[in-house]
């Protein structure tokens, strides 16, 4: 099933809509969002609401539905 | 017999203050054997905490030597260190001494891989205060197997972050994992070291930050040691020193993460929902 919803940039602020089928994986939205905004190589992670979502799972698993807001965060790496 | 009260007694003892927190159980903080991994901007200032709230023992280990440009965030590095390039596990070891005389510190010069199996078991508390992925994958891991409590921060400009893993519950680091953090687990952040591969941080480390996400490693390591382990982060505390905001979020337990190998048993005998064992 596909379907919409909106993934938030952290650091800016900035959203964008993205369409996906709900066997899409969190990885993917992940990847596809930190390459739409030139995010510089690391590690991010992707929140909806209180709960941080595992890479691997697909969105339905993950409980993402549509018109969900999601939003990606830097992992922070350093020491 | 009765007891004496002696004016300005309290002032006097260097603990004092310590022993106005009800929950703090200082005998078990001397008393404590702490492993800290790492001796860059994070461990300096988990470092001095340690020292100050008093723990026992501490072994620091980093295979790093001190460079100029380590000076404007790590408060026990000087110009003659980074001169000298001393070892960054030494130079730490010895503040920690010289801030607080009771500690016994003891510097590991070397790759926290090459650190021998079962050393883990020694410590009551591992801290992580790495530069890397693949590093805390590893920390994380040898702690989990040795079931010690893994206290670990990462921090990049203004964010941070510190989780605390409790085995043999609940989540740990490697739970929080995904694909974008296997592209970078092999690369540092560091500047000096052999053999790695560099790859440029997205913001540079800074002070504030990191006094903030080391103040809070260390209280949680406090909470754990004190035995109140119950009132120590259960979520992920993901700090946003930009927008001064700190929230706790849930990592869940991923059940085909190697550290827990007894949940994936129970996972193909039964069903997860929202990533948890029902």
């Amino acid at each position: 099933m596909t379907f919409r919803l909106k993934v938030k940039n952290a650091e800016t602020g900035a959203t964008v809509e993205m369409e996906l089928d709900d066997d899409n994986t969190v990885d993917e939205m992940i990847e596809s969002a930190a390459t739409f905004w030139n995010k510089d190589m690391g590690a991010y992670v992707l929140r909806k609401g209180k709960k941080v979502l595992r890479g691997g799972s697909t969105l339905k698993e993950s409980g993402v539905m549509a018109e969900d807001v999601l939003e990606l965060i830097p992992d922070p790496e350093g020491g | 017999m009765e007891e004496r009260v002696l004016p300005g007694a309290a002032d006097q003892d260097r603990f004092d203050r310590s022993r106005r927190v009800g929950w703090l159980d200082l005998e078990s903080v001397f008393r404590s054997r702490v492993l800290m991994l790492g001796a860059g901007a994070l461990g300096n200032e988990v470092a001095k905490c340690l020292a100050l709230s008093g723990f026992g023992r501490v072994t620091v280990v980093d295979m790093d030597h001190v460079v100029g440009s380590n000076l404007n965030r790590c408060l026990f590095f000087s110009d003659e260190d980074a001169r000298s390039r001393s070892s960054k596990a030494e130079v730490v070891a010895r503040g920690i001494e010289r801030l607080s005389p009771e500690t016994r510190a003891r510097a590991i010069v070397g790759r926290l891989e090459d650190l021998p199996d079962g050393l883990y078991k020694e410590f009551d508390v591992v801290l992580g205060c790495l530069d890397n992925i693949g590093a805390r994958i590893h920390a994380n891991s040898r702690a989990y197997m040795a079931r010690r409590p893994y206290i670990d921060g990462g921090m990049e400009g203004f964010s941070g972050k510190v989780m605390v893993c409790l085995p043999p519950d609940g989540p740990c680091v490697q739970c929080g994992m995904n694909r974008s953090h296997a592209k970078v687990a092999g690369l540092r952040f560091s500047c000096t070291g052999k053999g790695v591969v560099f790859h440029e941080p997205r913001l540079a480390a800074e002070i504030t930050t990191t006094s903030i996400v080391s103040a809070v490693m260390v209280r949680e390591c406090l909470k754990v040691v004190s035995g109140r382990a119950d009132m120590a982060l259960r979520n992920t505390l993901y700090y946003d020193g930009q927008r001064n905001v700190a929230e706790e979020l849930e990592v869940p337990l991923d059940p085909r993460c190697p550290n827990h190998p007894a949940k994936v048993l129970q996972v193909s005998e039964n069903h997860i929902t929202s990533g948890s064992v029902q």
